[in-house]
């Protein structure tokens, strides 16, 4: 048997994770008096799907808890089975799982198990995003008026904006205080909420409607007269004052950088 | 190769110990990095790669190269090793004799090889593409395994001497791995040993293994065991001085006691080689 026929028998032994060991891989394979051909080839096999089980559980901490260890473990081979490995770093193995469950189960479990694995895959994300150089209120002390007149931002790369329509934050705050986990349940009106890394460490925090639009705009290339322009029909003569406001706690909490 | 110029005792630098490196400067000799947890856009890795780096040298050690799979070698990868190489400056960079990506998908694991005159011929010319791109020889770890394929013709030490006069490549000589593929599939370790070219190790690898009673699994979540100390000291009486490194990747211990492995690890080449010859 050539070389690439034999990797081929061995991977597809590991990736469909049978029990039984196929005959054509088996007479390629010595085994030792200690160590039978078949248990060697079992201990690939089983150390694959624990390794990547293993990953899964670190990456979805809080769906774990959530769901317990069975139903949990049988979600995490469901799939694996369906996107087995595809980069050379496990850490993006969980990447799929959200569209895996999008399709994989039914509701009323679907929608907030969705929410929670995009949120934890946010977490996930914001970790190792790409560095920025955040405005600061020490640059922006530097300001001349021109500068506030043409100012641009954008959010900093880790920044990951999600719509929640069920009480999944507060699901995810219990797993991670180790507490009981609440039911799931809809929300009358969609949440904004923040993921990001500031100075090293993944933060998060929900916005109220108006903060979100404020927001928004900026993040798309409003400029800070247009943000105050936005304000004055709701916050009228307080509308400057209400979009600095807002500016220097974006600004302190690293969201933003120069666009 | 000059033994001159061991970089001496190191550890594995692992996230769990970030802190207390940089706070408390512990005598160290060198730290080598899993390359690929650094293949990322940034964030704390990156950020305590970059301070360690100013103050110890580093070895790169890669787990996913994939350096005798049958598919294309990853030119993604390859780009990204390269450009980690650029930033880390390391003192060398190390992957395995193995294969950890199949036709179709990553299979994350360190797979063993026939060693067949096919497989040399198959793993020599991806050695010397690595190389090529590199502009440095590439430092290949024999591996813990845990079946062999019939058709291999020579050991795995055999194959990684042919290799190396092939491509230039240089070994990195685990001896813990040397010891659990001996245990499991019932050869010398130190015929192993001996078979290898001596000239070409540039470093060796200690680490600890579970022990399942007729077989053994390579963990890396336990002290190194006696056995292999004692193959660890023939084994620096036959080469001379040559960089170590100890390993741990899970039930991380406080790091004195990964200290207390490393100070055992100078003792014995001080004790094997003479008091002045080891350490860089």
């Amino acid at each position: 048997m050539r070389l690439s026929a034999q990797q081929e028998a061995l991977e597809r032994y590991l990736a469909t994770g049978d029990s039984v060991i196929p005959s054509e891989l088996l007479v390629q394979i010595q085994g030792s008096n200690t160590l039978p051909a078949a248990d060697g080839l079992m201990i690939y096999n089983n150390a694959y799907r624990a390794r990547l089980l293993s990953v899964m559980r670190e990456d979805f901490p809080a769906l774990h808890r959530w769901l317990g260890d069975e139903s949990f473990e049988q979600l995490a081979l469901a799939y694996i089975s369906a996107w087995p490995p595809r980069h050379f770093s496990l850490r993006w193995l969980g990447e799929k799982l959200p569209e895996f469950v999008s399709g994989y189960i039914a509701e009323p479990q679907r929608s907030p198990m969705l929410e929670l694995a995009t949120l934890e895959w946010a977490f996930t994300l914001a970790f190792d995003a790409p560095d920025a150089v955040p405005l600061s209120l020490d640059v922006m002390g530097s300001f001349s008026a021109d500068d506030w007149v043409y100012l641009r931002v954008c959010l900093i790369p880790s920044v990951r904006w999600l719509q929640l329509q069920h009480n999944t934050l507060g699901m995810w705050v219990a797993a991670k205080a180790e507490a009981d986990i609440p039911a799931a349940v809809a929300l009358s009106a969609p949440l904004d909420c923040l993921v990001w890394r500031h100075e090293l460490v993944c933060q998060y925090r929900t916005l109220e409607p108006g903060e979100a639009s404020a927001l928004r705009l900026l993040a798309d290339g409003g400029s800070f007269a247009s943000l105050c322009e936005d304000l004055l029909g709701q916050h009228g003569e307080q509308a400057p004052q209400r979009a600095v406001t807002w500016l220097k706690q974006w600004v302190c909490e690293g969201l933003l950088q120069r666009g | 190769m000059s033994k001159s110029n061991t970089l001496g005792f190191g550890l594995g630098l692992r996230s769990e110990y970030y802190q207390q490196i940089l706070e408390q400067r512990p005598e160290v000799d060198w730290f080598e990095i899993i390359s690929e947890n650094y293949m990322v856009g940034g964030g704390k890795a990156l950020y305590f790669l970059d301070a360690i780096k100013e103050q110890y040298p580093l070895v790169m050690h890669g787990v996913s190269l994939s350096i005798g799979g049958p598919h294309e070698i990853d030119a993604d990868y390859l780009r990204q090793l390269k450009t980690l190489a650029d930033r880390v400056q390391p003192c060398w960079v190390a992957d395995h004799l193995c294969w950890s990506r199949g036709s179709a998908h990553h299979l994350h694991d360190l797979l063993p090889l026939p060693f067949t005159q096919e497989s040399l011929l198959h793993v020599a010319s991806r050695v010397r593409l690595v190389q090529d791109v590199l502009q440095r020889p590439l430092v290949l770890e024999n591996v813990s395994a845990y079946v062999q394929w019939k058709t291999s013709c020579m050991s795995e030490s055999q194959f990684l001497a042919e290799l190396s006069s092939l491509t230039g490549c240089e070994i990195l000589l685990d001896v813990n791995n040397v010891y659990v593929s001996s245990r499991n599939q019932g050869f010398d370790p130190w015929q192993f040993i001996m078979e290898l070219p001596h000239g070409r190790i540039r470093q060796i690898h200690l680490a600890g293994h579970s022990d399942y009673g007729h077989y053994l699994i390579d963990t890396h979540d336990q002290p190194i065991a006696d056995p292999v100390w004692t193959l660890y000291s023939k084994t620096l009486s036959y080469l001379g001085a040559t960089a170590t490194l100890i390993e741990r990747d899970d039930h991380f211990p406080p790091f004195d006691e990964l200290l207390a492995e490393l100070f055992k690890a100078r003792s014995i080449s001080a004790n094997v080689l003479g008091a002045a010859a080891p350490c860089a």
